[in-house]
């Protein structure tokens, strides 16, 4: 049999497919993630939310942030969509859907965008050093002494939120919500942003209960609300839920499929390294073809 | 080139060269125009002012009654009490929906007269814990009870499941702290209240739903924000605050506290116009008009150093930041200094501890007025710094700072006034109290409720002006100068002579003058022709009985003699404060002044108020120089009642004003007689001026009037009850006269 170069890779490629799907079952047992079982959530419930930007300011002064460009009383900033960025963790956007008010006029909706802190986070995945993990109650904290700055987990995260201080050459960091952390460690502890709301558009609570509320809100109103909740179950599910009058899709909130990403990730990864099989047969291939390739140049040498 | 069109094109160059020389010999720049310009002036000199004043800076008003005793707002301190309560927190509530309890409660329904607490504040600390931005809230709520037509379910949705609690549970009984893990769901009280109030306005597209639409701002503590070396200069204090609110400079630069003028929208024939004001040509019958008196008028502007015709209103760095968000109550100016304040002062204290205005910063100006206390306003003196709550309710009763119903956004503030054109926005009673104010849902509240068609609130809430301190009514120029004359203090304590101004009349607790007026204001402004035969109005309401939006206002008439030319038949404008003013010359006169000598004075005054009242209104074709001769006219001036509101109970009662209605004993002249209604209880209550009398107000001629509003002098044929009412008549006019048994 002639191995030509096409050929070698096709075995190749074939050897390592078969390693990945060969035994899945086994390998993904082997990824025995379990999300915080007691973890804090927020819910959000967009037909509230009356886009003050409070939890803006809130967020702000909380967490030491550099003060803004235009005032947090200034509304008109919402005429632009805004991401968070390392000066500011959370925003609020508006969007028009379509609904309209009793007279007529077009009715807005405001959405406030941070971290998720999902269940199984993306970032702390992909983060090489630990500097991302996700705390027993419900953070995905980032430790800035661990970070080397690779920025993997802002390629990570499917909400993209993670922002890096760019504008620091010596000591940038990774900005993003920090479901303040601190804060929510204490005893009667709450996120500024839930503290300050002032109409609790954001409900701050153990997650299983925001879950159990998110329903019961729904039950009781019927009709305000799109019977879904957003976060329940995206990404393997977050520790922020949404709930809201009018369609997620129409208010920049992104369809995620419900597995963790970290899921397809890892069980690639971790397939590949377990028992260290993966190596040990391209080895052993490598091995094999140099015993081909030379028993065939002895047998050449000895015709000639 | 022939030789002729050569001539033709030198004789027309030389002709145009001649031209533009002329118009360049002609032109001598925009400021030169004025031939009768003098030499630049000698810069004001603030520090020489004030030394020459010399006096300390006055202190702070005293926080106490009359009687010495501390001075507390009583329903403002009583609300605050009951809102800092926290009842223990309601676990359970009843489960009955809104129908099952309406039908349990039958005719036990909660009612509006079982209301006990009109008036709340919603300032609880377990809200503030929660964030502390904004000042707390007043809430009306009988007012809101009446709006809703006292259908107290629409707030008060829940109730305890106990069986003997209250119907009408209070908020904080269930609403506490937000995210209480045993009441998942459950509202904390900042969000219960907030959803409540915005979602009802917002439905019922009524009421306000931004945040400083019932809040104020918390002003953050100035101490480290604030970075001045000792000893600060006022203008260094203003380079400091404009370093972060160059924008307050912005809006206050357009505004009518800085510029003196602006629009005036509600002077006939100045609807349209942008320029009136004591900046340029207003004119009234006290210290007359601003030119040529700046110095001593500028004391309260807004600014430093408006000193004369020449001030740079684009100049920012001379606004005056202090003296409107002072809040030590130390910062003073010197009141002949033009604006700029006592050297004594520590403005770096005062610049670190700036809040927003208090009755204090807004009535150091506009309890002033006119050169002294109680002297221009008829409802404005240095009592309401602090009033006892029968000399004004909001003030008194519940601590109301000025800007809380002269809302003010981007440093313009709202209301208007009869003595200036200026207006920056609106203001009346109706916006908080609605066009039903009487809600009691009585029998009474009903006919007073058709008034406020017909009535000015103040009309009936407010029977006398001055009431807590005698203001000046009179003003005659023509006898001032006699430095030989010596003041005599009329029953009120009050001077009724100063050799700078001339004679006064004071009065204390004065029945207003009644007009209708609907808004607008007739003027005579600076080079307005009068007729000098007559009395002439300088400031004058418009309205009338047959005008539908015209309603009853109450006025102080202030009067007095002021000059006008003889010749050019307008009102003159002295220039009586500074070096060759009519104070300075009389001023170095020996006593006793020889009337030509006052002659001289006035002729030198008038001449150089002329001048400059021109050189600011240089486009007022009607102004002219004086001619030489004046001559002494009566002048009259309307000035608006608006505060010292009393307290409902105080009110003018039917009876006092409806002569019908003092001999009857029931309501039987226009309703079937019905035993069970108190008549008396409610047409013969009123203003209490008996009791007035005992607290030392004078008001002896006022006990026992019956026709107080005099509505044969408003237009009436007589008391409206008996000859009907002005646009339409009483359906029951006819039966009048049946006898009642």
């Amino acid at each position: 049999m002639e191995l030509n170069r096409r050929r070698f890779l096709g075995l190749t490629g074939a050897a390592l497919g078969a390693g990945a799907l060969g035994k899945p079952s086994r390998v993904s047992a082997a990824r025995a993630y379990q999300p915080p079982p007691d973890a804090y959530g927020c819910l959000v419930d967009l037909s509230v939310c009356v886009g003050c930007r409070k939890c803006e300011q809130a967020c702000n002064q909380v967490n030491h942030l550099p003060e803004p460009e235009r005032p947090f009383d200034d509304l008109t900033v919402l005429d632009d969509k805004r991401r968070p960025g390392p000066e500011a963790f959370t925003v609020i956007n508006r969007y028009y859907t379509g609904r309209r008010d009793e007279r007529n006029q077009m009715a807005p909706t405001f959405v406030k965008v941070q971290c998720m802190h999902c269940q199984d986070p993306a970032c702390a995945s992909a983060c090489i050093v630990g500097a991302l993990t996700k705390k027993p109650n419900g953070a995905v904290h980032y430790d800035v002494d661990k970070c080397i700055g690779c920025r993997y987990c802002m390629v990570a995260c499917p909400f993209q939120i993670p922002a890096y201080e760019y504008h620091d050459p010596l000591t940038p960091r990774v900005r993003k919500c920090t479901f303040c952390f601190e804060r929510i460690s204490k005893q009667g502890g709450k996120p500024g942003c839930a503290q300050v709301c002032p109409v609790e558009a954001i409900t701050f609570g153990k997650r299983s209960e925001l879950i159990k509320l998110a329903r019961q809100k729904m039950v009781d109103d019927p009709g305000r609300y799109q019977p879904y909740i957003y976060g329940e179950k995206e990404v393997g599910g977050t520790s922020w839920l949404y709930i809201s009058r009018e369609p997620f899709a129409k208010m920049g909130f992104l369809k995620l499929p419900n597995q963790p990403m970290p899921h397809l990730t890892e069980t690639i990864q971790h397939g590949i390294f377990s028992y260290m099989w993966a190596p040990l047969s391209l080895f052993a291939l490598l091995g094999g073809a140099m015993a081909v390739f030379n028993r065939k140049r002895d047998q050449g040498e000895d015709k000639s | 080139m022939s030789a002729r069109r050569k001539k033709f094109l030198t004789v027309w160059m030389v002709g145009v060269l001649l031209g533009l020389g002329l118009v360049l010999y002609a032109y001598q720049g925009p400021v030169s125009a004025n031939p009768a310009a003098p030499a630049a002036p000698k810069p004001f000199d603030p520090v020489a002012a004030a030394k020459k004043w010399n006096k300390p800076p006055p202190p702070p008003p005293a926080k106490e009654n009359p009687d010495g005793t501390p001075w507390v707002p009583v329903d403002q301190v009583a609300a605050l009490k009951r809102a800092h309560e926290v009842p223990p927190l309601v676990v359970k509530t009843s489960e009955e929906s809104q129908r099952q309890r309406r039908l349990r409660l039958g005719d036990k329904m909660p009612k509006l007269a079982d209301m006990k607490h009109p008036y709340l504040v919603l300032d609880n600390p377990m809200v503030n814990k929660d964030g502390d931005l904004y000042e707390a809230v007043r809430f009306m709520h009988k007012k809101h009870a009446a709006v809703l037509e006292g259908q107290c379910f629409t707030c008060h949705h829940a109730k305890p499941a106990a069986k003997d609690a209250s119907e009408t549970t209070r908020c904080v009984a269930c609403h506490q702290n937000s995210f209480n893990p045993e009441l998942p769901g459950r509202l904390g009280l900042k969000a219960a209240l907030h959803r409540q109030c915005m979602g009802c306005h917002e439905k019922r597209k009524q009421g306000p739903v931004g945040c400083t639409d019932c809040h104020a701002k918390k002003v953050p503590d100035h101490r480290k924000l604030v970075k001045l070396p000792d000893k600060p200069g006022p203008l260094e204090v203003t380079k400091e605050c404009l370093r972060c609110h160059q924008d307050a400079a912005n809006h206050l630069q357009n505004a009518a506290h800085w510029q003196w003028k602006g629009p005036s929208p509600f002077t006939v024939e100045g609807e349209k116009r942008i320029d009136m004001g004591k900046a340029t040509n207003t004119i009234n019958n006290f210290c007359v008009a601003l030119p040529s008196n700046w110095p001593r008028c500028t004391s309260c502007h807004a600014g430093y150093g408006w000193s004369n015709a020449e001030f740079d209103f684009n100049d920012q760095s001379r606004m005056d930041c202090l003296v409107c968000h002072d809040t030590t109550g130390t910062y003073s100016k010197v009141p002949t200094a033009a604006g700029w304040p006592f050297l004594q002062l520590d403005l770096k204290k005062i610049a670190q501890s700036v809040g927003h205005p208090s009755r204090k910063n807004c009535g150091d100006c506009h309890f002033q007025g006119g050169g002294g206390d109680a002297v221009k306003h008829g409802d404005m003196n240095g009592i309401l710094y602090y009033p006892s709550k029968s000399c004004d309710v909001h003030m008194g009763g519940m601590d109301f700072a000025c800007q809380e119903c002269h809302k003010t956004r981007n440093h313009k503030i709202s209301g208007r006034s009869l003595s200036l054109p200026v207006a920056e926005g609106p203001r009346t009673c109706q916006d908080c109290h609605t066009n039903k104010p009487h809600n009691g849902n009585s029998l009474l509240d009903h006919h007073l409720n058709r008034h406020v068609e017909h009535l000015f609130c103040v009309t009936c809430h407010s029977p006398v002006y001055a009431k807590c301190r005698a203001t000046k009514t009179w003003w005659d120029w023509s006898k001032a100068g006699h430095k030989e004359r010596k003041p005599k203090k009329d029953r009120y304590g009050m001077p009724d002579y100063d050799w700078k101004k001339g004679e006064f009349l004071w009065k204390e607790s004065m029945k207003p003058a009644y007009a209708w007026y609907n808004g607008k204001v007739e003027r005579v402004l600076l080079g307005d022709k009068i007729d000098t035969s007559k009395v002439v109005d300088i400031t004058k309401p418009v309205g009338g009985f047959r005008d539908p939006a015209s309603r009853i206002y109450p006025f102080k008439l202030m009067e007095g003699k002021q000059a006008a030319d003889a010749v050019n038949k307008l009102l003159l404008v002295p220039h009586l404060y500074g070096p060759g003013g009519f104070w300075a010359t009389i001023g170095k006169t020996k006593t006793p002044v020889p009337d030509k000598v006052i002659d001289q004075a006035w002729n030198k005054a008038f001449a150089k108020g002329m001048a400059e009242s021109i050189k600011v209104n240089p486009n007022n074709k009607g102004l002219k120089p004086y001619s030489g001769q004046y001559q002494w006219v009566q002048t009259r001036m309307y000035w608006g009642l608006t505060h010292e509101t009393m307290p409902a109970k105080a009110a003018l009662g039917c009876a006092q004003c409806h002569e019908s209605l003092a001999k009857d004993k029931t309501c039987c002249r226009c309703h079937k007689d019905e035993r069970h209604v108190d008549f008396k209880k409610l047409a013969h209550r009123g203003t209490d001026f008996q009791w007035m009398k005992k607290q030392g107000r004078d008001v002896h001629e006022l006990i026992g009037k019956t026709d107080y509003l005099n509505f044969k002098a408003l237009g009436y044929k007589g008391d409206p009850i008996v000859y009907g009412g002005r646009l339409k008549k009483l359906p029951l006019a006819s039966t009048i006269d049946r006898e009642c048994k």
